[in-house]
């Protein structure tokens, strides 16, 4: 009865184990390696066109280095090694025979069939005996046998003969498998001998010292300073600091772009010599005079006087840099253009850190300008360029012969509204665009994702007032409308409205299954219908000149224009649930997409104005900017409103019916008309947030011309 | 009594004394170079030259040859200390505006510890400078130092304000420069426009070409007719 632990002496145990141990780790290392090697951005549609500038061979380089960098190739090596050992575990547990334990059977001893009976069993015990007992048998010297096994052999037989009629012996056979009752049992270390047989002890102990001595504190220890090292938006954390100090109250576009080159990435990027060569060509071609604006680069004054009092080094070549991307100027320099192309991504990846440094302060104008500077960066624009240069093909000259030399920049939208007729007169002819280009251009400008917002309104889940400090949710509803599409079919009444799920529909409340109306039934109850929903993304931006693939994304924020604060930070959206386009990727579906955005309603009721941005990170002038009022109601008017309901709710037979009509109360039919009576006022109150279509447009170029 | 096996205890005593040693000598290597990082870190603010003017005003080194150190008046000693509290204003607004947003920022690891560090120190010299200030001045006139930083207040915001005003003010030349040369364009194309109608008129008397002058107004790639244009839809 003693319990041993034994080490695995005959090497069957230890590679299952070593098996199951390579199985846990290689199998998520390898989901994680499947997942990364495809490509990512393969899964987005593109927006269609065949477009090329002079340097969109240098840009795809890039696109393709910066993938590449994110492939590990420890990463596969582990992989294929974690499948090395398992395929030879798998090898090991086929081959190694394991020590067979036989079943102590008395029958078999006795070579006696199953069925035996009692008697059979008997008369054959009295047979072998007297051919094997040890008395009457002579070893067999040909077998090698003695007397002990002679012995041994005949208590076996006895032993078997006893399991099989003598109580004691057969119940101890049944229950423990053998005759003698109860055996010792012995538990195996799946590990194989050699770690703990003499001499290799030393060497076990140096492993074990190497993996939690060394390996493990380094472990922790580069995760820990990782984590120091970048903050959570991505950045180096001391470029994140300059970025906390360069932030200002009154920053513009120019002023972002000039804090985003103070970032220690460049200083990586731009090191040594690349500090300063070529700076001296590319401000002289920054500043140059222009064909659109007073400067080449589309510098204002006050961005030239940044430039020009930085000393020179990696943070003046980077500033350069960037407004020689931003101002699409030819460097020609294969090493300058290329870098010029670098740090424009960068840039990117920066801002997404100033956006959290403005959202901190939550000042309007700081976190507007970041984000248009993160549209100026992704479209290679200068600020106060016009948005026309957005389409492919289209230069200072064809812009200029648009715009002619008024102050106002068309917006693609405006350009593209235009009858067909009247925009080719404008932009084809000598010295500008041909007609290819031309149809391209317009091609491109119809894939373009313009968030058109239908309506914009406020609503508390499941309550028909807005009381103070309630979860309010903003819904803004809006369709993609491409620039010049035509034929775009009215907004449906029914696609305006937001329908809470019914209480008892926990599927809905809980988003597990998206559902969507089809339609109303005749007693105006909408018809809900469940819609296998993949979230859907828009066309990856079309950006010639980015050496990154970016994902378009929305931020809707509510502003407080009198304070110039930030109200409600903004919510981003990048999946809709709605497609944009249809299955060739160029025509727009117009479907109605919902953007939903919770935040807390202010403590005290009354009327609230907010400003309501609707801003795209990706193109410029695609940006929405409307009045909504939230009314927020006392909370007594909403608490009247459920002692109503409350009331209305008996039938007239129950008991509360009766209750009621004894109290004197209204009967019950007319309470839920005078609800009626007021869910149309709320409503009518509520149409005062909301805006039609065409106003919204105009609120829109409204916004591009006090930019 | 106790017979102590000394021999035995060497092993684990010597464990715990390198175990010990490494934790210590661990800490203060570490500490060490916490105390110098810190030290080592930029201020916020750079090099305060209103305070630096100021010193240097009330320390001034006596000229060679002459004894006595010359003579400040008093009233630009007065200035200086003024100019030194405006400056002192506009560093506690920012560190004012700064420090809810910089506290929050840290908390969700959008910038460092470092920064922080910084943030706080400087903070603490701004209290300081304060206070010095504000002796300073009851030094210089009883009770000044109770209104000081008022009056500094409203310098500071005046010039703030000045400053954008300023800003917009250099606009206006270029402004007018645009508008002069639009209004002689919009004045041509009317002209041309007028010259239009009358020639027409004569080629065509009584004749309804009432369409055909929508046509020339339309069609004309000139900003007055974009503009309206725009206007129209609007």
């Amino acid at each position: 009865m003693s319990t041993d632990y034994a080490y695995d002496e005959e090497g069957y145990l230890w590679p299952f184990f070593v098996f199951t141990l390579a199985l846990i780790v290689t199998i998520p290392l390898t989901f994680t390696l499947v997942n990364k090697s495809r490509d990512p951005s393969a899964a987005f549609k593109r927006v269609q066109t065949h477009y090329k500038h002079t340097h969109t061979e240098l840009v795809d380089t890039l696109r393709k280095q910066e993938k590449r960098k994110d492939r590990k190739i420890w990463l596969a090596l582990l992989v294929v090694g974690g499948w090395a050992v398992m395929g030879y575990m798998l090898y090991l547990i086929n081959t190694t025979e394991a020590p067979t334990h036989k079943l102590w059977n008395p029958y078999d001893i006795l070579k006696i069939s199953e069925t035996a009976t009692e008697k059979q069993i008997k008369s054959h015990y009295k047979k072998l005996s007297l051919k094997f007992h040890p008395d009457k048998a002579k070893p067999d010297l040909s077998k090698n046998e003695t007397i002990d096994d002679l012995n041994a052999r005949y208590v076996e037989i006895s032993k078997a003969y006893q399991a099989l009629t003598d109580e004691e012996v057969r119940n101890n056979y049944i229950q423990y498998g053998n005759p003698d009752g109860k055996q010792g049992y012995s538990i195996n270390i799946a590990l194989p001998k050699i770690i703990v047989s003499d001499g290799n002890g030393k060497y076990v102990v140096l492993l074990y010292s190497v993996l939690f001595g060394v390996l493990l504190p380094y472990l922790v220890g580069s995760w820990w300073y990782g984590t120091l090292r970048r903050s959570k938006e991505g950045a180096l954390m001391e470029s994140a600091n300059r970025l906390f100090r360069e932030y200002k109250e009154g920053i513009d576009e120019g002023g972002v772009i000039a804090a985003l080159s103070t970032g220690q990435e460049y200083e990586e990027l731009l090191k040594g010599d690349k500090a300063d060569t070529g700076l001296a060509k590319i401000e002289s071609r920054l500043l140059a005079e222009g064909k659109l604006s007073p400067v080449a680069g589309g510098l204002s004054v006050k961005d030239k006087e940044r430039l020009q009092d930085l000393e020179s080094g990696p943070q003046r070549k980077a500033l350069a840099l960037l407004w020689a991307y931003l101002g699409r100027i030819e460097l020609d320099d294969a090493a300058l253009n290329k870098a010029k192309f670098e740090v424009a991504p960068i840039a990117q990846s920066l801002n997404k850190s100033f956006t959290a440094i403005a959202l901190a302060y939550m000042n309007t104008a700081p976190l507007l300008a970041s984000y248009y500077a993160s549209q100026l960066l992704i479209q290679a624009l200068p600020p106060k360029a016009s948005p026309l240069l957005q389409l492919p093909y289209f230069g200072p000259k064809v812009v200029k012969a648009i715009e002619g030399d008024s102050r106002v920049h068309t917006t693609v939208q405006s350009f593209m509204d235009r009858p067909d007729s009247k925009r080719r007169s404008l932009a084809v002819g000598k010295g500008l665009l041909t007609e290819d280009q031309y149809k391209e251009a317009v091609g491109v400008a119809k894939q373009l994702p313009y968030l058109r917002v239908a309506k914009a309104y406020f609503k508390v889940t499941g309550e028909r007032y807005i009381i103070p400090s309630s979860l309010v949710t903003l819904v803004v509803k809006g369709r993609f409308v491409p620039p010049g599409s035509e034929s775009v079919p009215a907004v449906e009444e029914l696609d305006l409205e937001d329908v809470d799920p019914a209480e008892d529909d926990l599927d809905a409340i809980l988003g597990r299954k998206a559902k969507q109306q089809v339609g109303k039934d005749e007693k105006g109850r909408p018809i809900m219908a469940a819609v296998e929903s993949d979230p859907i993304f828009p066309p990856l931006a079309h950006a010639p000149y980015l050496a990154r693939d970016h994902s378009p994304r929305w931020h809707v924020f509510l502003t407080d224009s009198k304070q110039g604060r930030v109200a409600v930070p903004p919510f981003t959206f990048a999946q809709f649930d709605r497609p944009v386009f249809e299955a060739d990727g160029k025509t727009p579906t117009f479907a109605m997409q919902t953007l939903k955005a919770q935040f807390q309603a202010p403590p005290q009721a009354g009327h609230y104005t907010f400003v309501m941005h609707v801003v795209c990170d990706s193109y410029v002038g695609f940006d929405t900017k409307m009045e909504v009022t939230l009314i927020v109601e006392e909370a007594s008017k909403a608490e009247e409103m459920t002692d109503e309901e409350e009331i209305s709710e008996p039938e007239e037979d129950s008991i509360a019916g009766i209750m009621n009509a004894a109290k004197g109360g209204a009967p019950p039919t007319k309470v839920v008309k005078k609800r009626k009576e007021k869910d149309e006022e709320d409503s009518d109150e509520e149409s005062g947030t909301e805006e039609e279509e065409d106003d919204t447009s105009d609120t829109n170029t409204d916004t591009e011309a006090e930019d | 009594m106790f017979d102590i096996d000394w021999r035995g205890l060497i092993v684990p005593l010597a464990y715990v004394v390198v175990l010990g040693g490494t934790f210590m000598t661990f800490s203060t290597i570490y500490r060490k170079r916490k105390a110098t990082q810190s030290a080592n870190l930029a201020p916020w603010f750079g090099p305060h030259l209103q305070r630096n003017i100021y010193l240097s005003l009330l320390h001034m080194d006596p000229e060679s040859g002459s004894e006595k150190p010359p003579k400040v008046p008093d009233s630009v000693i007065r200035a200086a200390l003024l100019r030194r509290a405006v400056e002192d204003i506009h560093r506690i607004i920012q560190i004012r505006t700064a420090k809810a947003s910089c506290s929050s920022l840290l908390q969700r690891g959008s910038v460092g510890d470092d920064l922080w560090q910084r943030f706080q120190r400087a903070e603490k010299e701004m209290e300081e400078e304060l206070r010095d200030v504000v002796m300073e001045a009851n030094a210089l006139a009883p009770n000044w130092g109770q209104i000081i930083f008022q009056s500094a207040n409203e310098i500071a915001a005046n010039t703030v304000l000045r400053e954008r005003l300023d800003e917009i003010q250099a606009q206006t030349e270029q402004e007018k420069q645009w508008w002069e040369k639009r209004r002689t364009s919009i004045q041509a194309d009317f002209m041309k426009e007028l010259e239009d109608e009358s020639e027409k008129s004569q080629a065509k008397v009584g004749s309804e070409d009432e369409p055909v002058l929508v046509d020339t107004n339309t069609p004309s790639a000139t900003p007055s007719g974009v503009s309206k244009k725009k206007k129209g839809k609007k």
